[in-house]
């Protein structure tokens, strides 16, 4: 297996994103009495990036490629981490208003912990009160950062 | 000797007990990304930016240079005791740095770390002092033009140097150059891009960007493999034999010469001065008694010297002329920004204090970190025992919490994710990131300046060719565009397929 697939299927998509880009910027001032406007410099980069990537599409296709590296692919493991990982981050930002600071970190830790690897209840309980109670004590009472509070009141 | 008089000036502020302390917690917290595998010194640098949110710009630069040279300090110790490289550049002390320590002698091996990386720092931050004043009266007579090609200049070297691939290379480098167009354009003041989100009118933040594309990114290839070493070497003492120290000398100034010339090429990246000295160790001295590969105790002392030699002499383009030659320097470059301070000649004229304060604590914290490190060895061992899954969640938290702290918006903590697995896909696809990081912080500098040229010239390119300097710059930059360009097709004829 080489990796020709998978560089063919990115050189697509800088295609299409150059050719969004392209668009999107002739809508703006091209060129100004006063020289180049905000359009000028990211249409031509946008060109120059279609450009490049129309050529890693031909060498994809008509060169012979790399073989693709072992680890190019997780196993089915690997992928429920990671997984984990963004379902936590995204969690996060989805809930963080909402429930606050405190209760959206403690959640997010008591659920990686639980995700990349069990631990001892002790540890998972210090590390996931600490991360969240203590994070924000600290925070917003020496730090003067503001944190969100949720509807709960904390 | 105006350069020492400011110097001079530089250590009454850096040794001021607070920014004394920030730079002892600057290495502190540099020496434990170090020797956090997984974790290299961009991602560390940039997850640790939100630390200094607090600080006022003096002691928040001091710290990060700090974090800095500590994380590339402290990837030797991961190489020798775990035969696990910290970070990239430590990845030829594992070497003979492990095989020292399979045989009980890893107290030496870390000891002459510590003094080649102090004698290879201190020598190139002496280059900084001495080529400070010159290189900064020199840039301060460039305009638009010759700035716009020196940018030019940096990022060519940059690109050039950093992939196999030359394609993969620039397609890193214009995405990055896209990215920094998000937002207000800098000249007209225009909204571009920002797809009526009122979060993007100021552009990407660049703090949860470099967070992403270098910290999630990195946490996320690590959760999918989780390889880890198992730390089980007895430590001896730490002081080397007369022995050591007398075999090591040649070896530490040869990894000085070589750190410090190529630590002023922006591009060369921080592992090939420690191969090349590596190399160079092994020419010098080809059949050492031990056998090369066997633990021979110049080849920790010249590459460790190299990639500190390197670390601060990276330092010289960033100070004096604005160009950022490696990932890291470039998010140093992003905190200094985000202090509203510009690197380049405009720095030591109008923050004078502040410069040669910051030139003077690396210094001072170059003696900290071989002063603290040594004896806290047992507690950098003791953090590799912290498991995996503790260690990535609490690195999570902290980037959460840092890009959220920033506007006290969840729209960071969004951008970080989104970059996040972008960063990812670019390392599973090869596509480097150096450039990407390295445009992010230069392409608002790179459009004014081509702007303003061009206004200057009332639209006419022949600006750029006409002025000696500048048509200089741009020569030197094709000529390695070009040379880099043929280096890969002639791979390609070979056979060699790198896009």
């Amino acid at each position: 297996m080489t990796m020709k697939r998978p560089y063919q299927i990115t050189a697509v998509v800088f295609i299409l994103f150059s050719a969004f880009i392209a668009r999107e910027s002739l809508e703006l001032k091209f060129y100004t009495s006063l020289g180049p406007g905000p359009g000028f410099f990211p249409f031509w980069l946008s060109v120059f990036l279609g450009l490049l990537a129309l050529n890693m599409l031909y060498q994809a296709t008509f060169k012979p490629q790399d073989p693709m590296p072992a680890d190019f692919f997780a196993d089915a493991k690997g992928y429920m981490k990671m997984g984990a990982i963004l379902l936590a981050l995204v969690a996060t930002v989805l809930f963080m208003e909402f429930l606050g600071f405190r209760l959206t970190m403690l959640l997010f830790y008591l659920f990686l912990l639980f995700a990349l690897g069990r631990q001892n209840v002790l540890v998972t309980l210090a590390v996931a009160l600490g991360g969240s109670w203590g994070v924000y004590h600290v925070f917003v009472e020496y730090l003067k950062v503001p944190l969100p509070v949720g509807i709960f009141g904390f | 000797m105006e350069s020492l008089a400011l110097l001079g000036h530089g250590f009454t502020i850096a040794l001021q007990p607070t920014n004394l302390l920030f730079a002892v917690m600057g290495c502190v917290l540099g020496t434990i990304i170090g020797v956090l595998p997984g974790v290299g010194p961009a991602a560390g640098t940039a997850i640790l930016i939100p630390v200094t949110f607090v600080l006022d710009p003096t002691p928040a630069i001091i710290m990060l240079s700090a974090i800095y040279y500590g994380a590339m300090y402290g990837g030797t110790i991961t190489s020798v005791l775990i035969n696990t490289p910290g970070e990239a550049a430590s990845a030829i002390t594992c070497l003979e740095g492990y095989e020292m320590a399979k045989r009980g002698r890893a107290g030496a091996a870390l000891s002459i770390a510590a003094i080649g990386s102090f004698i290879g720092g201190s020598i190139a931050t002496m280059g900084l002092v001495i080529l400070a004043l010159p290189l900064t009266a020199l840039a301060l007579k460039f305009g638009p033009p010759e700035f716009f090609a020196l940018m030019v200049l940096g990022l060519s070297l940059v690109t050039g140097l950093a992939a196999k691939s030359m394609t993969r290379a620039l397609m890193s480098a214009v995405f990055g150059l896209l990215i920094a167009m998000v937002g207000i354009d800098p000249v007209m003041g225009a909204p571009r891009f920002n797809f009526g989100i009122t979060d993007l009118l100021d552009g990407f933040e660049f703090v949860p960007v470099v967070m992403g594309i270098f910290g999630i990114s990195e946490i996320l290839l690590n959760a999918e493999s989780e390889v880890r070493g198992v730390f089980d070497t007895k430590m001896s003492t730490l002081i080397p034999t007369k022995k050591d120290l007398k075999d090591s000398v040649g070896a530490i100034l040869r990894g000085t010469g070589i750190g410090f010339f190529l630590g002023l090429i922006p591009g060369v990246g921080a592992v090939v001065p420690t191969f090349i000295s590596y190399v160079a160790e092994k020419k010098v001295n080809p059949n050492p008694k031990e056998g090369w590969g066997n633990g021979v105790i110049q080849g920790v002392a010249g590459p460790e010297t190299a990639n500190n030699a390197y670390a601060n002499a990276a330092l010289i383009p960033l100070f004096t002329l604005g160009i950022p030659g490696s990932p890291t320097i470039a998010i140093l470059m992003g905190a200094f920004m985000m202090n509203g301070l510009i690197p380049g000649p405009f720095l030591f004229k109008e923050h004078a204090d502040f410069v040669w304060a910051v030139i003077a604590s690396l210094y001072v914290g170059n003696l900290i970190l071989v002063i603290l490190n040594l004896p806290l060895i047992p507690l950098w061992v003791a953090l590799l025992k912290v498991p995996y899954s503790i260690l990535f969640s609490l690195i999570l938290g902290f980037c959460i919490l840092g890009s959220y702290s920033l506007n006290s918006s969840v729209f960071e903590v969004g951008t970080m994710i989104a970059f996040g697995v972008i960063g990812y896909l670019f390392k599973k696809l090869d596509f480097p990131l150096a450039p990407v990081a390295l445009t992010l912080i230069l392409g608002p500098l790179m459009e004014r300046g081509l702007r303003q040229s061009l206004e200057i010239s009332r639209g006419d390119f022949s600006i750029f060719f006409t002025r000696p300097i500048a048509l200089g710059l741009l020569i030197i930059a094709a000529l390695f565009v070009f040379s880099a360009t043929f280096r890969v097709v002639s791979q390609l004829r070979g056979g060699d397929t790198q896009l």
